[in-house]
């Protein structure tokens, strides 16, 4: 195999991998607070994405400004489904019937983009969009760049606002141990709130940074969903960092996996990792303590 | 409680038989009988998915991959192996069964999430396979399953498949029928309702859970495997997608999904919808917004389905119900202490 | 050899934190033994690992001289050992008589195709509610049922299993006066009739009145064991309990 060939999949797949991560992150995030599995996590990513090329389009602004309105937008909208739909299921049924929940505003969703866009595949074009420099052979295109930096900025700021604020304190201890939390005069209702608008936050982020050299289509969301899925049961269920090793590492498995397998099959990797888990060690690799109990 | 609910059932059953027997005669054209056909499929497959959605509660987004892949097993042992249609139909049954082993070894270990999880990625990963190993399943230029019966007429054809699939959805009731009374659907309700506590009174959940979920890819892939032999053509697109296995939650959740015919009545409200929606919306993506809020509607809102509001409805316009419950059990009970009086003590 | 359930040094971590700290201990059968001890001392924890439902990091646990560490926990109620929960848990949709019902006898497995009212069943199911007082109930789903006809009917359940020994985790907690009485006169009815007993509870005058045995747990491991009265004046106890 050609040397700088690998060097620039391991590139590109690290740079997919911390794309990955951001995302995981958010689903973690839900997961983590109220144990549910949020599959229309990706359908918002594939809707910011969507915004952000209108942005480009229509007002003739670079993408990433819409994030100025995206990312405040899905937050209050993460409140809101947590406040307003999911917390009112009955407790019992909660992560069954949250997932049907969810799964039904990922497909309206989809719907309302294909109506009000069609079901043509949108792409932007950005003046850099071509642009690339070489890294010892290889070719990365600036844009990957951009993504990756915008994830990592993301990511980061995520992890100073759970280690070193006060919210993040409230947040952690709400994901710990519900009941406690409470007990020590947190308003955990409150809390879980805000901690869904952040997890769908980073989906207006993500799908920003998609959005820059991807071509995007309605149902596009059900080509992240799986990988996603995948990502955070084995990095064990609601772990965090857990869930961006996994990203990481099956992010680059996939893009390295690509020159002998070709792009289809390579996706293959994040089932087999997935059943994998399940069967050997389903608490996941790099899991917390609630991933054996789901 | 329990005679009304007898009653019902009974009442369903002389319905549905009736509905399945005259239907092919009332019929206007074959076009609304193989409309009939298409809600038919739906009340199968939801009754199929409902062994492990309504006894066991775990909820399986995957379960229209598994009807594709009987109905792609079914085509691919006609086509590849040569096989007689319905040897290779059941045939196909059989060996999605066996598939459910290994599915169900990775999904049922753990609890729910991991299982939604893993029915997703079912779909997927079927989708992928068959979409990418043209050479085998004909990729996305579909594969076409040769008619069992090529000397019938169109209409003729309709009728045909009409009472195979009556057959086939009675037999699929009364399994389900069969396991709602047994010690083994009690077990696998106890899971429903607290799974540690029903391991903690001695039941195998893991064995149980795998047997029904088994079962249910069983008859699942009978259903697709009859479809693929009515439809005669085949796309992965369609068979693998997480759009029609959700139908299958949406009927069987609007029904009822502790009731025997809930997912066969939520298969008519939503089958019928679905061609609704379908002629007024035309090829705009609206049919999904339609599906999606009626789904989200009913998670919401009718979360045990319609038959059981209905049934608390009937309750609440006959005041004297709950009296006469209590005297019965009373009643029962008194002759049971009678009858103990004896022997203890 | 003596029928008993014994453990060797069972430990457990969740994360940092020792809830087994190598708790060997030994509960000899026909009698009412109770495991008492300050909270998080891992009572909880140790009832959970000799149950199965989670495994201990390292240690063993025997019942009648066979080893059922590594056994499933439907395993180990078919080897005899019941259990009740803390926060009492029942199925709340379903009904007394089905909740009864539910519980698995030695062999009931193999007649898992058997209709689930088969009337010997019933029978027993509902001459079981009849014992605990709570067969005018059984047509009532558990939900509808007052907290201390939960716990009732937990333990009906756990009967139904026909196991010979029976692990109670705080079966006092939340019960007025009156219910306590019958519970602790149940206890000692059902040991009479052949029951070991193993009882996980804070309320003092029940323990001391009910068992045979007692062992007292601190910081996952016994301190210390004996009858209720050499118990009462050990010191170390005092020490556990009130931190000294």
């Amino acid at each position: 195999m050609d040397g700088a060939l690998l060097f620039q999949s391991v590139v590109l797949g690290l740079l997919l991998g911390g794309l990955y991560a951001l995302l995981a992150a958010g689903l973690t995030l839900y997961f983590g607070i109220m144990r549910v599995v949020m599959i229309a996590h990706s359908a918002f990513l594939i809707l910011a994405a969507y915004l952000a090329w209108w942005t480009h389009t229509e007002l003739g602004i670079d993408p990433l400004l819409s994030m100025i309105v995206t990312v405040p937008l899905f937050f209050g909208a993460g409140v809101l489904l947590q406040r307003g739909l999911l917390s009112r299921l009955r407790p019992m049924t909660l992560t069954m019937m949250s997932v049907l929940l969810t799964f039904a505003i990922a497909v309206t969703i989809e719907g309302l983009l294909g109506y009000a866009f069609t079901g043509t595949q949108r792409r932007i074009q950005l003046g850099y969009g071509s642009a690339s420099f070489g890294l010892f052979g290889a070719r990365i295109a600036v844009v990957k760049l951009i993504a990756f930096g915008l994830a990592a900025v993301a990511l980061g700021g995520l992890y100073l606002l759970m280690k070193r604020t006060r919210f993040g304190w409230a947040l952690r201890a709400t994901i710990q141990h519900q009941d406690a939390a409470r007990l020590v005069g947190i308003d955990t209702a409150r809390i879980a709130g805000y901690g869904f608008g952040l997890g769908l936050a980073t989906a207006a982020v993500g799908g920003t940074a998609l959005s820059l050299d991807t071509t995007i289509y309605p149902s596009l969301h059900w080509h992240w969903i799986g990988p996603l899925m995948a990502i955070i049961v084995v990095g064990g269920l609601g772990s965090v960092p857990g869930a961006a090793a996994a990203a990481l590492i099956l992010g680059l498995a996939q893009s390295v996996l690509q020159i002998p397998m070709g792009t289809t099959w390579a996706q293959t990797v994040f089932y087999l990792a997935l059943f994998a888990t399940l069967a050997f060690r389903p608490q996941g690799f790099f899991g917390g303590r609630l991933a054996q109990r789901f | 409680m329990r005679n009304v609910s007898r009653w019902a059932t009974s009442g369903g059953a002389v319905l549905l038989v009736a509905a399945l027997l005259l239907f092919p005669s009332v019929a206007p054209n074959p076009y609304v009988l193989s409309a009939g056909i298409v809600v038919l499929n739906y009340a199968v497959l939801s009754t199929s998915w409902n062994f492990v959605g309504g006894f066991t509660g775990y909820i399986s987004l995957g379960h229209g991959a598994l009807a594709g892949l009987g109905g792609y097993a079914t085509g691919l042992l006609v086509v590849k192996a040569g096989l007689s249609s319905f040897l290779a139909l059941f045939a196909a049954a059989v060996l999605v069964g066996l598939v459910a082993v290994p599915v169900g070894f990775a999904a049922l270990r753990v609890r729910g999430a991991s299982f939604v999880i893993v029915s997703i990625a079912i779909v997927l990963i079927l989708l992928l396979v068959f979409q990418s190993w043209a050479s085998f399943t004909g990729g996305s230029r579909g594969l076409v399953v040769p008619r069992p019966f090529p000397d019938l007429s169109r209409p003729e054809h309709h009728r045909a498949f009409w009472y195979l699939y009556s057959g086939l959805l009675a037999l699929a009731l009364l399994a389900w029928w069969l396991v709602d009374r047994s010690r083994f659907g009690l077990g696998l309700k106890a899971v429903r309702e607290d799974e540690d506590k029903a391991e903690a009174l001695g039941t195998p959940t893991f064995a149980y859970k795998m047997i029904v979920f088994v079962v249910s890819a069983f008859f699942t892939a009978l259903g697709g495997g009859l479809y693929a032999l009515w439809f005669g053509d085949l796309d992965p697109v369609f068979q693998f997608s997480i759009l029609s296995g959700s139908y299958l939650v949406l009927m069987a959740l609007l029904g009822g999904v502790r009731n025997l015919f809930g997912p066969v009545v939520g298969a008519v409200v939503v089958g019928v919808a679905l061609e609704y929606f379908k002629v007024s919306f035309g090829d705009t993506q609206l049919h999904l917004v339609a599906t999606g809020v009626l789904l989200g509607l009913v998670v919401m809102f009718m979360p045990d389905g319609v038959l059981p509001a209905l049934a608390a409805l009937v309750k609440r316009l006959r005041p004297d119900d709950s009296a006469t419950i209590r005297e019965e059990t009373a009643e029962e009970l008194r002759d049971r202490r009678l009858a103990n009086a004896g022997d203890k003590r | 050899m003596t029928k008993s359930l014994e453990t060797h040094e069972l430990r457990k971590t969740f994360g940092g934190v020792t809830a087994l700290d190598g708790a060997t201990v030994k509960f000899r059968h026909g009698r009412v033994n109770a495991l008492i001890g300050p909270n998080g001392s891992g009572k909880t924890t140790f009832f959970n690992c000799v149950t199965g439902m989670i495994r201990p990091d390292s240690g063993t646990t025997t019942y009648q001289g066979q080893d059922i560490t590594r056994k499933t926990p439907h395993a180990i109620v078919r080897a005899g050992i019941g259990r009740t929960f803390q926060l009492c848990r029942v199925f709340p949709r379903m009904t007394a008589l089905d909740n009864v019902l539910a519980a698995v006898r030695p062999g009931g497995i193999t007649r898992a195709l058997l209709g689930a009212r088969h009337p010997s069943e019933v029978d027993r199911a509902r001459s079981w509610l009849t014992r605990l007082g709570i067969e005018h109930l059984a047509g009532v789903e558990a939900r509808n049922m007052s907290w201390g006809q939960q716990k009732l009917l937990e333990l009906a359940g756990v009967l139904n299993a026909g196991p010979e020994t029976i692990l109670l985790d705080e079966p006092a907690g939340g019960v007025n006066p009156a219910l306590l009485d019958r519970i602790g006169s149940l206890v000692r009815e059902l040991n009479a009739e052949g029951r070991t007993f193993v009882i996980v509870e804070h309320n003092m005058d029940l323990v001391m009145s009910i068992s045979d045995h007692i062992v007292v747990f601190d910081r996952g491991r016994p301190i210390a064991e004996g009858t209720p009265a050499a118990i009462r004046s050990d010191e170390r106890v005092l020490g556990a309990y009130l931190g000294v």
